[in-house]
């Protein structure tokens, strides 16, 4: 939740020291004044296992058509993700995708038709308006997966392995537009990575996200939760924590967006029961990835119960059970010249309540 | 089933499962009666049941 906030002042670590020690009087003039807010990137508050997650990323994406029958949520967040493009008349010259996992954005930019409407025949496809599209995600399995698929024709698109997500490697001002969908929930440092995309923005062009957050999954860590309490005693993280709506707003702002836009979007998606879900889940490559998480696989005693626990608590009549995925999507402008600019407060000449009383 | 595919081990805890429907029921009913005290082997009784069934299940399949 708020975890992400706080990570940037946490940084007041044991190395300042050790590096200072050594060093004689001099040397210590000319050392680098440290502060007590340290700029973030440089945080030592970790949540995710950055290398278990691109494990998981990799072994999932290696059985290839398991993990693309897994890509429903993928795609549809990369359709609706993209369906606000519609609203932005230009052309965008240079376009990342960051986190791109299998490049499902590409897919759906290149999509046939994307805004049905009766009254026009029909819609271009939105990579019409996209110059070059450069994809990166640090799994190269998963990135590759679709590359040879029908897609990549219609698009000009680059793919590139990135070392982390965390690390934004680009030239300062380079980019007309900034994508990134379901990735950014397993960043630790999300301030930093915010401020990052900023940077590499020209002035006056949008970033759109999507990301997994609040009540995602609450489901299962709910059902989990009581499992574990009543087998074990005890309980350990299996679902990660995420930001919250409210957070997201104001990390945007921190990090120096613009005219921002944040809305929330639940997916309910129906399984059979709990493993096809953690088994979907796997597949994904979303499988739990929390550093003081239990290591090795739930035991079996408390996936029994949980799976009872999961459909008392939660299950749908037909015997089913539903999963939420709630989703956030932000939109966020760096700062340009012409851009309109909310009024100074107090400067409205119209009274509210004048019109809307007079409308009845 | 086709020998060349592999089940995976949660494949068949899945299927075992579902001929436990009516101790699963039981189980959960227990834990539901008061979710915010929850303790360990506060449902010995209804999981060792449903434990059982999937168990006899998982032999038969």
């Amino acid at each position: 939740m708020s975890t992400w906030r706080s990570s940037s002042f946490m940084s007041w670590g044991k190395s300042s020291l050790a590096r200072l020690a050594p060093l004689n009087s001099t040397q210590f003039a000319a050392a680098p004044r440290r502060f007590y807010a340290v700029a973030s990137g440089a945080t030592r508050f970790q949540v995710f296992d950055r290398r278990v997650k691109w494990l998981q990323k990799e072994r999932s994406a290696s059985n290839e058509e398991e993990s693309r029958q897994a890509d429903y949520l993928k795609d549809e967040v990369a359709i609706r993700l993209t369906e606000r493009l519609l609203d932005i008349k230009r052309h965008f010259p240079k376009v990342l995708d960051l986190g791109a996992n299998s490049c499902n954005v590409a897919k759906a930019l290149t999509r046939e038709n994307p805004d049905p409407d009766p009254d026009t025949p029909l819609s271009p496809s939105l990579s019409d308006r996209i110059g070059e599209l450069i994809a990166t995600d640090s799994s190269e399995a998963r990135l590759y997966r679709d590359a040879s698929h029908d897609f990549n024709k219609k698009i000009a698109i680059t793919r590139q392995v990135v070392d982390d997500e965390e690390t934004v490697s680009f030239e300062p001002e380079s980019f007309d537009l900034v994508l990134s969908s379901l990735s950014l929930h397993w960043i630790n440092d999300l301030p930093g990575v915010l401020s990052q995309i900023n940077n590499i923005l020209k002035p006056d062009c949008p970033f759109i996200g999507a990301m997994l957050g609040g009540d995602t999954l609450f489901e299962l860590r709910t059902s989990l939760q009581l499992a574990e309490q009543e087998r074990r005693g005890g309980m350990s993280p299996h679902v990660s924590p995420l930001a919250d709506v409210r957070d997201v707003g104001g990390l945007l702002q921190k990090a120096g967006f613009k005219m921002l836009t944040v809305d929330v979007d639940d997916i309910i998606v129906d399984y059979p029961d709990t493993f096809a879900l953690m088994q979907d889940l796997q597949a994904m490559g979303e499988s739990n990835a929390i550093l003081n998480r239990e290591m090795g696989p739930i035991r079996r005693d408390v996936l029994l119960a949980n799976d009872a626990i999961y459909r008392a608590l939660h299950g749908n009549p037909d015997g089913s059970i539903p999963a939420t995925f709630r989703i956030i999507y932000m939109i966020g402008w760096r700062e340009g010249e012409n851009q309109p600019k909310p009024l100074a407060r107090g400067s409205g000449e119209t009274n509210l309540k004048d019109i809307l009383e007079k409308k009845e | 089933m086709n020998p060349q595919t592999s089940t995976r081990p949660v494949q068949k805890l899945s299927k075992a499962v579902a001929k436990c429907a009516v101790e699963a029921a039981a189980y959960g009913k227990c834990i539901m009666a008061d979710y915010n005290d929850v303790y360990k082997d506060k449902c010995a009784r209804e999981f060792l049941r449903l434990k059982d069934c999937y168990l006899t299940a998982v032999k038969k399949a």
